[in-house]
């Protein structure tokens, strides 16, 4: 083996070190958490509309909270501190629901109508799910992409029981990244 | 020349691909446990506790103990010098690979 082929040996495997070190999709739980949340929060504009507003103020802070510990924990069973990630992710989720928490906001004052403000709502969150998956987990991609597709879809489509149709697929996505968060966190 | 400053750069402590590994993956997250190191470099625990060691004596990093559910947990965070060492090998590795890319092909 020459020297250069050592070389490119040691940095090949200091390269796969890195993918594995990189191969994080974050803590199952808080996939799980959110499913549960969105089937619940979505079902409410068909179910009980009133009780939408009140159940997101409390779910979206006190989901937030639990999953700042959960991801905290997470960090400590996997080995893992990394504050400067921690703060970039609990900015990238506490800017989005600002914006989020004025978007309600305005629906909830009168200022703009549920009709107009629910699509876009959607998509807010949408994109808070997508940029996420885009920047920080992976699996979160695919949440954000059907709520951007059902934001579409909403400013058309009147069918019954559309929120919670869109609640049960964005849960199922979820999930689905829950699974694939479970599985990479074994390897 | 900074060439010549960045060929100095060489530190044998990095030879090791472990040693490199380990210093690269602190430079990219702040702490990293042992455990944690065990399943990313794929190695035994005689062998790899040998190499931070080695990394520890050097003051490259520095390590904290700490209890979870009774079992002892070493975190490993790299010091300012191992971080200074670091970059200066990887900049005489930067020069070697591009020494070797320009190199005529035989």
């Amino acid at each position: 083996m020459t020297d250069l082929d050592h070389l490119k040996a040691n940095l090949d495997f200091v390269q796969t070190a890195i993918k594995r070190g990189r191969n994080d999709m974050g803590a199952a739980p808080i996939y799980y958490l959110w499913a549960i949340l969105i089937a619940i929060g979505f079902s409410l504009p068909d179910f009980a509309p009133r009780a939408a507003l009140p159940f997101w103020t409390v779910a979206g802070i006190s989901g937030g909270l639990l999953s700042a510990w959960l991801a905290h924990r997470y960090g400590k069973r996997m080995g893992v501190h990394d504050a400067k990630t921690g703060w970039r992710q609990g900015m990238h989720w506490l800017a989005s629901g600002i914006a989020i928490g004025i978007a309600m906001l305005t629906i909830a004052t009168g200022k703009v109508a549920p009709e107009t403000g629910a699509p876009l709502l959607l998509a807010l969150v949408g994109q808070a799910y997508l940029l996420a998956g885009i920047h920080i987990h992976p699996p979160l991609r695919w949440s954000g992409a059907v709520m951007l597709a059902s934001a579409v879809a909403l400013v058309w489509l009147r069918i019954p029981y559309l929120w919670t149709g869109i609640g049960l697929v964005v849960a199922a996505a979820l999930v689905a990244g829950g699974i694939a968060a479970q599985r990479a966190a074994r390897h | 020349m900074a060439t010549d400053a960045a060929l100095a750069g060489y530190d044998p402590l990095f030879e090791h691909r472990a040693r490199l590994a380990a210093c690269v993956l602190l430079a990219e997250h702040d702490e990293v446990s042992f455990a944690r190191f065990k399943q990313w470099l794929d190695m035994t625990d005689g062998n790899l506790g040998a190499q931070l060691r080695k990394l520890e004596k050097a003051g490259y990093v520095s390590l904290r103990r700490e209890f979870q559910a009774r079992k002892p947990i070493t975190w490993y965070r790299l010091s300012s010098s191992g971080r200074a060492a670091l970059n200066n090998h990887l900049q005489h590795l930067q020069i070697i690979i591009s020494r070797v890319q320009s190199r005529p092909p035989t």
